[in-house]
């Protein structure tokens, strides 16, 4: 499955999507469909990805509908995936260290 | 959180659910765990707020969510209304039970997003959403961020953007000039409001942030992920084309019913509301006894309305208890009786503003899906009516739509609308009966050790 989520045109500016001047928790790592990324530990993993370049989550059930975050406040359940095997919303989980996220 | 405090503060014993770590809601929203931000002044309003439950004696349980409510008028017909019943999966992922005598619902709004060619592109953000991500996670939706939909929300994000130093591509405003100019006199009684916006206002004039009054978003477009956006007045005309990679776009709010739904409260339409809301007496009393519902879940009428219609609320179902006397409820409600009223005042106006559109849907191309979760499009919507579905439920039966993880959340307002063209009206195409569960629960945290070889097989009767 080609997800764009490896990194697409965001890459470059990647770190530069979140907003300096505030104070966060330290970096950790984690993995999103094989790749190892970082990001602030209790982020918002859908915002987390977003952060990272990944916008697409995977192509779901249907290419024409693909995962992705839209509402950010576990209403539209389009943010889909798996974390450590289990169906989870993007935009409920916390990042934590050593997580594995797969699409969904 | 206001309900919870007044009702505790007065000697009640109170539980709270929350579905987020910290209580707040997505206006009052606490930074995460581990992170220090600016403060705005929402963030202070929600400090206070939370101050203020935490200190009351409310039991706090963030983390919980609720997925199943019962009791209360679902009972067996002919029998009494039993105590509320709330079913929440807690962080841990156990369910708990909960009952209560009264029970006040405070279920906020969801987003409502009419759908477009491409808005099911990665990189395509309700605008609610993008203003958790700016300030609950510090994260810019994007490096050119197109800004569109309805509302002061367009304005407050696209500063925040601009201030953060992304690119705003361009606030496409559904509004024209005229609707912000009429609106004004209703803000006059938010005077702190009205200089936020202006300031957001003035800081993008500043940036030189192109501000396209009465014009929406045609289509996204993009392969994999969205690139650029069509962008057209609302009265036709020439299209242009704005390279960006991230839309956030919104329509306005819409009250989270589900709840009141499920328990078969009556509801009417109310479209400067937000759509259906519970038909609640000025006590915010359903129609179903000891059942009550404060802010913009009973209808939209902003964040800073809603801690008053909370207390309202609270000091009704004490009332309602016996907890409280007539005279203390009186003598207590007035205070928050005339802080809902001068708050709704200009909340109501913004709320004007973001009111579904039903032009927005007659634009709708007839191949674009309407229903993200079943992949259901407009004509196979607008088929099922005319097949002989004539409201909402019958539409879900015919084509899925309103049927898939969100429960029609994110499709029905769209859908709704398409039906209510074709049958008279939004009442006529009535809304999606409420059930449980109320969000999607694993099985195995209902079952636990449950299962098949547990199932009691009956003996199978003698011949």
């Amino acid at each position: 499955m080609d997800v764009i989520a490896r990194r697409d045109m965001l890459t470059s500016v990647a770190d530069d999507l979140r907003i300096a001047g505030m104070t966060r928790p330290a970096p950790v790592a984690f993995t999103f469909d094989g790749a190892t990324f970082s990001a602030p530990e209790g982020e918002s993993l859908a915002a987390a990805l977003i952060a990272c370049g990944i916008r697409r989550l995977g192509d779901g059930l249907d290419p024409a509908r693909p995962r992705a975050a839209l509402c950010m406040m576990g209403v539209c359940q389009q943010c889909l995936l798996r974390v450590d095997g289990r169906l989870a919303q993007a935009c409920l989980v916390l990042v934590r260290a050593g997580m594995v996220v797969t699409p969904a | 959180m206001a309900a919870a405090t007044e009702a505790a503060q007065r000697g009640a014993s109170v539980v709270v659910f929350d579905e987020s770590p910290a209580p707040g809601g997505q206006v009052y929203r606490a930074p995460p765990a581990g992170y220090a931000m600016p403060a705005d002044p929402d963030r202070l309003e929600g400090d206070a707020l939370r101050a203020a439950l935490a200190a009351s004696g409310a039991v706090v349980k963030t983390g919980h969510r609720v997925w199943g409510v019962g009791g209360g008028p679902l009972v067996p017909l002919g029998e009494d209304a039993a105590p509320f019943r709330i079913d929440a999966l807690a962080p841990d992922g156990s369910n708990s039970v909960t009952e209560a005598r009264a029970l006040v619902l405070a279920t906020g709004t969801h987003e409502r997003i009419i759908p477009f060619p491409g808005w099911t592109l990665p990189g395509v953000l309700g605008l609610a959403a993008a203003t958790i991500l700016l300030k609950a996670n510090g994260v810019l939706p994007g490096r050119r961020v197109v800004v569109a939909g309805a509302g002061p929300l367009l304005y407050a994000v696209a500063a925040k953007v601009a201030k953060a130093g992304a690119t705003v591509a361009a606030v496409v405003d559904l509004a024209a000039t005229s609707e912000w100019l009429a609106a004004l006199p209703a803000l006059m009684a938010r005077p702190d409001l009205l200089t936020r916006g202006a300031a957001w206002r003035a800081s993008l004039t500043l940036k030189g942030v192109p501000i396209l009054p009465a014009h929406r978003i045609v289509a996204a477009e993009g392969d994999k992920v969205l690139r650029r956006v069509r962008v057209a007045p609302l009265g036709g005309g020439e299209e242009r084309v704005i390279d960006c990679d991230a839309l956030t776009i919104g329509h306005g709010l819409v009250p989270a019913t589900e709840a009141t739904r499920a328990f078969r409260a009556a509801h009417r339409y109310e479209a400067t509301a937000g759509g259906w809301v519970p038909v609640l007496d000025e006590d915010r009393r359903t129609s179903i006894a000891r059942l009550y519902a404060c802010g913009d879940g009973s209808g939209v009428r902003g964040a800073a309305a809603a801690p008053a219609s909370g207390r309202l609320a609270a000091l009704a179902a004490l009332r309602d208890l016996g907890l409280i006397d007539s005279t203390t409820h009186a003598t207590a409600r007035s205070a928050p009786a005339a802080n809902f009223a001068r708050a709704a005042r200009a909340g109501g106006a913004m709320a004007r503003m973001m009111a579904l559109r039903p032009a927005l849907v007659a634009a709708i191309p007839p191949d674009t899906i309407i229903c993200r979760c079943e992949g259901v499009t407009r004509a196979q919507i607008e088929a099922a009516v005319t097949d002989g579905a004539t409201a909402m439920n019958q539409v879900k039966q015919f084509t899925r739509c309103g049927m898939g993880p969100c429960q029609g959340r994110m499709c029905g307002e769209a859908a709704a609308e398409l039906v209510a063209a074709k049958v008279g009206g939004r009442e006529k195409a009535g809304f999606a009966t409420g059930r449980v569960p109320l969000r999607p629960v694993a099985m195995d945290a209902l079952l636990g050790d449950f299962d098949y070889a547990d199932i009691p097989v009956p003996r199978p009767a003698p011949i």
